[in-house]
């Protein structure tokens, strides 16, 4: 079904409530709802026409439109559609009705926008800070436009504490993280544990929160973000970097030539072999494997030296400006990486022959960290957490975007939707990887890296970019603004939604199953109050409390 | 049938060897593109902030001491070795280097000062063409940043003003 076609069903369904609509292009829905219909719509989007949820993005519009805005994005993948409901609420009180009750995936973002807009929320099931600080006082929204960016509140207090919920009768809590060997990113789960078994779990993160967004829409400049955005994960950087440029285009209606279209396609590639690599070694060192650990990271080795002779660095490869890319792909190039292709396949072949018989890992992951179909619907997971439980989406095939429409590949899915299930399918698609890769060098075309931009971009064009990274869809929103840079410009990486699922998949587990169940969405984390130092020789312990450990840090 | 994928297993490693390099006691070569720590040349500079312009991480500082002298300093402190400001260096003053270790516990140890003699209008100081119209947006003016304090100045201006572009600066003109 076309844009054009689920507008006129939004229209039949809600006549006037529908104030208006931009249709840029096919593939692109904007439609403006008038607040209080704003729920209903967002529902029968979700429940009625099956959309997938994507993000809430909520953001101070008053020096365009006087207003607050308040958008819900949702994907139609099969319609290769991704559409926009947008709700201008009034400067003096900004409030909303709450769709969390109808899509439990918008829990986190509703309660994002709450904290860092100030757009109240009516009838949220559990409306607790999750992005700002402990210490960062009630009133203070650091996205409005009239907080500067490197404002620090003058009430902010360094000593607060967060108040955690009391863990469910008869459980005892089980501090997790922030800092936990297994994890590279801090992030705190409260574990409720009865016996061996946890029961429940709450969650504090964002520990990390750089304010990346609140940069760019205040310092930075167009070109300047997708070298800030890259830096939004050091995993999957270069994703974040593509998706930035291409909502940024899509938004202004520019097209990159071919030629870098390619190039961003290999990349992404050569970046989503490197990560799950990476990944299986990494699952295979949480659950005591580490041979496998360190053959994973053998082969992956190569990728990161050719990453290093095209882009100039090993990772972070700086590669796309709007309208285009930086780095070529020369002919040498060209034939060191198809050498390197054929010899990562082959290794990699016996690697996956072996392991996929291996009873010890699969004892270890089979049944273990489910996330069931229906799971997947409510909070919106994406990525291989979703192809391993038979749900065939990704956005190369579903949101066509540089030059994957050019190339032909599998999308890899497995019935488990277990650990073991999200193994192999990111083991399968490394072989896809290569092919995409093969193709790409074989199809792309010679020509300009970088598309002319003649005129100033213009203000106030909504832009939507989904890119598939090697852990789920990654989503950028853009409204392009004046002087230079973005209005708005919203980042939701994969873990977004993934994480939020996590409660669920370690829900009734064994307690020593949720390093494992938590790193098969491929996370982040970290985080310490206290530390405990034993002496060797005498066996003398001591506990180091929080306020000594900021000391310690803090003296230098 | 476990046994026999532990056997595959064995072999998989066996056949690899030994791949370890002998960093940090050898220091593997860099490829050609490597983007390294950027080093200024003081020889080829024009002044025109272009760098200073386009630099992400703002960690190239600009401003005139009189009217014939500019000073340039890069400060590398948080300067992530992107390669912007080579990219749109008109005079290829800029070399992204092939020096990666530069962990130092003196700041001084990375930064590069130029001092450079201006022959240009100083009002308008234009002395290149941006590659890009996008970046050509950007370039109203160039910088004027508080030097002593490493602090960089984001208002950009067609030309200079003795209106105070920071609270406690201000900028004395003939």
């Amino acid at each position: 079904m076309t844009a054009r076609e689920r507008l006129n069903q939004l229209k039949e369904k809600f006549g006037p409530a529908i104030q208006r609509a931009d249709l840029p292009g096919d593939s692109r829905l904007f439609a403006y709802v008038e607040p209080a219909t704003l729920k209903a719509v967002c529902q029968y989007l979700f429940r009625e026409l099956d959309a997938r949820y994507v993000i809430s993005i909520g953001l101070d519009d008053r020096p365009f439109s006087g207003k607050f805005l308040v958008a819900h994005n949702f994907a139609f993948d099969r319609d290769r559609l991704l559409c926009s409901m947008l709700a201008h609420l009034p400067a003096d009180h900004p409030e909303v009705d709450s769709i969390a009750p109808a899509v439990p995936g918008a829990n986190w973002a509703e309660r994002e926008f709450r904290e860092l807009v100030g757009i109240e929320l009516r009838g949220h099931p559990y409306p607790k800070r999750l992005v700002l600080p402990d210490g960062w006082p009630d009133g203070v929204h650091p996205l409005r436009k009239d907080v500067p960016w490197n404002q620090v509140p003058a009430d902010f207090d360094e000593n607060a504490e967060f108040t955690f919920d009391d863990p469910p009768a008869g459980c005892t809590v089980v501090p997790f993280g922030p800092f936990h060997p297994t994890l590279d990113e801090p992030e705190h789960f409260r574990l409720y544990v009865e016996g061996e078994m946890v029961r429940g779990c709450e969650y504090r993160g964002f520990m990390v929160h750089r304010g990346i967004e609140k940069l760019a829409e205040s310092v930075l400049t167009y070109n300047d973000i997708p070298l800030m955005a890259e830096r939004i994960c050091g995993i999957c950087g270069c994703v974040h970097n593509v998706t930035y440029a291409q909502a940024v285009e899509t938004a202004v209606a520019l097209r990159p030539p071919p030629r870098a279209e390619y190039i961003r396609t290999i990349m992404l590639e050569i970046e989503r072999l490197h990560s799950h690599l990476l990944w299986v070694g990494l699952a295979c060192h949480i659950v005591g494997f580490d041979t496998l650990f360190m053959q994973s990271w053998r082969i992956r080795e190569p990728i990161m030296w050719i990453a290093e002779k095209i882009s100039g660095n090993r990772k972070t490869y700086a590669l796309c400006v709007i309208g285009g890319v930086r780095w070529d792909i020369t002919p040498e190039v060209k034939v060191e990486l198809r050498h390197l292709l054929d010899k990562l396949e082959r290794e990699w072949r016996e690697v996956v022959a072996a392991v996929s018989r291996d009873k010890n890992i699969q004892k270890r992951t089979r049944g273990v960290g489910v996330a069931d179909q229906a799971l997947i619907k409510s909070l919106g997971l994406i990525g291989p957490v979703a192809r391993a439980a038979g749900v065939d989406i990704d956005c190369r095939r579903d949101h066509p975007y540089a030059a994957y429409d050019r190339v032909d590949f599998a999308v890899i899915t497995d019935t488990g939707g277990d650990v073991w299930s999200r193994v192999v399918v990111r083991m399968n698609e490394v072989f896809e990887s290569i092919r995409i890769i093969r193709q790409c060098l074989e199809k792309m075309p010679e020509g300009p890296l970088q598309a002319s931009i003649p005129d100033e971009l213009p203000p106030g064009r909504l832009g939507l970019s989904s890119v598939e990274a090697p852990r789920g869809e990654s989503h950028h929103f853009v409204i392009t603004g004046e002087n230079n840079r973005p209005h708005r410009w919203r980042v939701r990486a994969p873990t977004y939604q993934n994480l939020q699922a996590v409660p669920m998949m370690i829900k009734d587990q064994q307690l020593a199953d949720m390093t494992i169940s938590l790193g098969s969405i491929d996370p982040c984390f970290s985080c310490t109050d206290r530390l405990e130092t034993i002496d060797l020789k005498s066996g003398a312990t001591r506990v180091w409390s929080q306020a000594e450990l900021i000391r310690l840090v803090r003296k230098t | 049938m476990s046994l026999l994928s532990k056997l595959q297993e064995t072999l998989v490693c066996l056949k690899a060897g030994r791949v370890t390099l002998p960093y940090p006691a050898q220091a593997g070569p860099v490829p050609e593109t490597f983007r390294g720590r950027p080093i200024f040349d003081a020889a080829r500079c024009i002044g025109c902030a272009g760098c200073a312009s386009n630099c992400p991480a703002r960690e190239i500082l600009v401003v005139d001491v009189c009217q014939e002298i500019r000073i340039l300093q890069y400060l590398g402190r948080r300067c992530t070795y992107c390669g912007r400001c080579a990219d749109v260096c008109p005079e290829k003053a800029i070399t992204m280097s092939r020096e990666f270790e530069t962990a130092t516990d003196r700041i001084g140890d990375i930064r590069q000062r130029l001092e450079l003699f201006m022959s240009t209008c100083q009002r308008c100081g234009r002395c290149f063409t941006e590659p890009s119209p996008l970046e050509q947006l950007k370039l109203k003016g160039y910088r004027f940043d508080d030097v002593q304090n490493e602090r960089w100045i984001f208002r950009s201006q067609a030309y200079l003003t003795s209106e105070a572009a920071v609270d406690d600066i201000s900028i004395d003109l003939d």
